[in-house]
């Protein structure tokens, strides 16, 4: 099975629509406390090990602002 | 930052102007996977007039050509006219590509020049504050219809089969990959291709029209709206009731305008070369 070894929100770019909390199945997101650089509210990746790699998240975030690493097996660890 | 972010976006100008929630950022997203998947950055030309959605190619590391309110189409033909090798791809509005420049759609469909147009359908003027645009919905109160709207809403994707585009489709951004795959069949498509993106406005459209600023809500309104064709075709006639089509309607082979333009200076030149002038 597929897992993610962590999930980045870049906070430079992220402007707290929680898109990516709504579209995850796996209930890997919840609101967090910390501020981006715009000042938005970030979402908190808190339950990592949760996560099966879909990457739904990444595709429905509108500031592309987060990326997915997943967990690697010998070559992708390259 | 997402990685083809970091590949093709200009990161000086990052980041997007686009509010919070907005599916113009997913446009970006899945159009540069498409680009990605085909390598042709360096011939990629995008052209677009004024509009959120016009903000989209601005940030693309490939030359970019920002033009007046609704002309962007007349201006990917020049380029594609100075350079056939080109890919060309507009961005343009519902307001923008609909309305304004509505009359250029028709007109470079019916040519059948091999350009790629992209309309994003947020079903409202979103940048200039929320009024109604030719595709709003009958009923929807915006700032310049507030007891609601009377008007049919156009369908572009019709307009432009009539017109005669040889490739349509509809995606929305509750269907990403489905959506890059469409971008990937339309620059790969010889010939006009029309791609209409039914996007969410949680600011204007959210507020106004759906009654929610909520960017899940309202991507939810889209993913109960936006139904395939296939699924649509099950469905009951009061259960398909206000439900938007979307899929890929349309793909025909076509002579392309180009090709035609140098087949005729070809044959021209040769009949000079025979008979002297004329």
């Amino acid at each position: 099975m597929k897992a993610a070894e962590r999930i980045e929100i870049d906070r430079r770019y992220c402007k707290g629509c929680m898109l990516c909390q709504y579209v995850c199945k796996y209930e890997v997101f919840e609101p967090g406390q910390e501020r981006s650089a715009l000042d938005y509210l970030m979402p908190r990746p808190a339950k990592v090990e949760k996560c099966r790699v879909c990457r739904l998240c990444e595709t429905h975030c509108p500031d592309m602002a987060l990326v997915v690493v997943a967990r690697g097996k010998g070559k992708e660890k390259e | 930052m997402n990685p083809l972010g970091e590949k093709y976006l200009r990161k000086n100008f990052l980041p997007f102007i686009f509010c919070p929630g907005c599916g113009d950022g997913m446009i970006i997203q899945a159009f540069l996977e498409a680009v990605d998947d085909l390598g042709i950055i360096d011939d990629l030309a995008l052209a677009a007039g004024i509009g959120c959605s016009a903000w989209i190619p601005v940030y693309i590391h490939a030359d970019v050509l920002k033009v007046l309110h609704g002309r962007a189409i007349p201006a990917a033909i020049g380029l594609k006219a100075t350079r056939p090798s080109r890919k060309v791809v507009v961005f343009t509005g519902d307001g923008d590509g609909l309305a304004i420049g509505g009359n250029h759609l028709l007109h470079a469909a019916r040519r059948n020049i091999d350009i790629t147009v992209v309309v994003v359908n947020n079903q409202i003027y979103a940048m200039t504050g929320g009024q109604v645009a030719p595709s709003t919905q009958v009923g929807s109160r915006t700032q310049t219809t507030p007891y609601g709207n009377l008007e049919k809403p156009i369908d572009g994707c019709k307009v432009a089969i009539a017109a005669g585009a040889t490739m349509v489709s509809r995606w929305s951004t509750a269907h990403p990959k489905a959506l890059s795959g469409a971008f990937k069949k339309a620059m790969n498509h010889k010939g006009f291709s029309f791609v209409e993106v039914i996007s969410q406005c949680p600011v204007q459209t959210g507020r106004y029209i759906l009654g929610s600023g909520v960017p899940q809500f309202n991507l939810q309104w889209i993913k109960d709206h936006c139904v395939p064709i296939k699924d649509l075709s099950q469905m009951g006639e009061v259960e398909a009731q206000g439900k938007i089509p979307v899929g890929d309607f349309l793909r025909v082979e076509k002579p392309e305008f180009m090709e035609e333009v140098q087949r005729m200076n070809q044959r021209v030149q040769e009949e000079r070369a025979k008979g002297g002038e004329r």
